[in-house]
This record gives structure tokens, C-alpha cells and sequence, in this order.
């Protein structure tokens, strides 16, 4: 997993475990952070009609997501408390099981990062223009639909 | 008058493009006019329209040289 160059959002492929553990292990020197709350999206073998979802390939508007992404972290910034935010977006294939999505926020006190964390996730969710194609175990495909 | 077109997700694969230029076409009804008549699938499918990286409402005017991105519904995350 490398990051993109034009976007420090972006990462090719799945989001590791062991990059996330190295993302919590870099906050160990900020010792006024209290609280880190982490959202992992993972993505779902789920079936539809008689397909199994195999993996997810994500693309994206890349110019215009990562304006959207930026706006997101300026508003949870002015909005609550934090220490530190980042977030890290798939871009590629990623496997049924693997993660695709990672926000990380940390503040002094709980509430802040709590917040944040699922206000970042609805606002990503809800506004950045990122597409999954949802791969059948079978061979075929069809757009994933936002729940 | 001269606008760039992008086209993303489920809008590529029905356009059968991801970029193109189309000229004369001054606003977002004639947009959508243009491209249900070429792709007459796209009348079933949901999509916004972003000029220049913004997402736009209603029947916007297009200025030459303008980025026009055809969004179908996000799934991200």
C-alpha cells in the first residue's frame, strides 16, 4: 500500500492493519492527546440476488474529492476540539474482509474525537464523490448503492 | 463555446467514455438534453453535475472552457 502522490487522501488498495498501527504508534510523542477514536470501513461479502460480493473496486473524482476531503477536515476542525485528524481512502480493488476506509481523530478529552469521527465518516459518505464497483465472486459486477 | 465533459462510475461505462469535448452546448437542460439523447440509458440513471469541482443545481449556465463532471450517486467508504 503506497500513497498517491497528487493526494494525500488516497491510498492504493487496502488500508493495512500494520499501517494503522503505525499511524497510532506516531501519536505516542503527543502527550496532551487524552482520547483517539478510529473508524474502519470494511468492506462487506454481501449478496445480491444470488452474487457475492468478492471485493470492491474504488474510483474517484480525484481533483474534486480531494477538495472535499480538505473542506471536511477545515469544518470538523472549527466545529470540535482536536489534536490531530487524518484520514486515508482507497482508491483500487480492495477484498471483501480488507479496509477502505480509516478516520482517525484524537483530542484531550473523549467527546471531541467521538464527534468528529462519525461527523467525518457521514460528511465522506454523504459529499465526497468516490464510486465502489462491487465485484462478484461469479465475475460480474454492479455499482454499490450507498446505504 | 467549448466545454470539457467527465463522466464517472456507471455515466463512463454508459457513455462508453471518461472524457470529451463537446461544444454549443450553454447550460445544464441543454447538458442533459445532449446526453439523453446520445446515451438514451442515461433517462434511467440518477446523476449531479459539477462545473468546475462544484456540484451546481438547477440549470446552470456553462462559460467556455468549463470542466463539466457527470456524478452519479457517491458510494464511498
Amino acid at each position: 500500500m503506497k500513497s498517491n502522490k497528487k493526494a494525500g487522501v488516497f491510498v492504493d488498495g487496502a488500508i493495512t492493519p500494520d499501517f494503522i498501527s503505525r499511524s497510532i504508534e506516531k501519536h505516542s510523542h503527543k502527550k496532551n492527546i487524552g482520547a483517539h477514536s478510529i473508524f474502519l470501513g470494511q468492506v462487506r461479502n454481501d449478496s445480491i440476488g444470488s452474487n457475492e460480493v468478492s471485493a470492491i473496486e474504488y474510483s474517484a473524482y480525484y481533483e474534486m474529492a480531494e477538495e472535499k476531503f480538505s473542506e471536511i477536515r477545515e469544518d470538523a476542525f472549527s466545529r470540535f476540539s482536536l489534536t490531530c485528524m487524518h484520514i486515508y481512502h482507497s482508491t483500487g480493488l480492495v477484498n471483501a474482509g480488507e479496509i477502505s476506509l480509516f478516520v482517525f481523530t484524537s483530542s484531550v478529552h473523549r467527546k471531541d474525537s467521538t464527534e468528529a469521527c462519525s461527523y467525518i465518516v457521514e460528511r465522506i459518505k454523504a459529499e465526497v464523490p468516490v464510486w465502489g464497483k462491487e465485484m462478484f465472486v461469479e465475475g460480474s459486477f454492479s455499482w454499490k448503492k450507498q446505504n | 463555446m467549448k466545454i470539457n465533459i467527465l463522466a464517472f462510475g456507471q455515466i463512463a461505462e454508459i457513455a462508453g467514455s471518461t472524457e470529451w469535448e463537446s461544444q454549443d452546448i450553454e447550460n445544464a437542460d441543454n447538458l442533459r438534453i445532449y446526453l439523453e439523447g446520445n446515451y438514451p440509458q442515461l433517462k434511467s440513471v440518477k446523476y449531479s453535475i459539477a462545473v468546475n469541482r462544484r456540484l451546481i443545481h438547477g440549470n446552470e449556465k456553462f462559460n467556455d472552457n468549463d470542466t463539466v463532471a457527470l456524478l452519479p450517486p457517491f458510494s464511498g467508504g
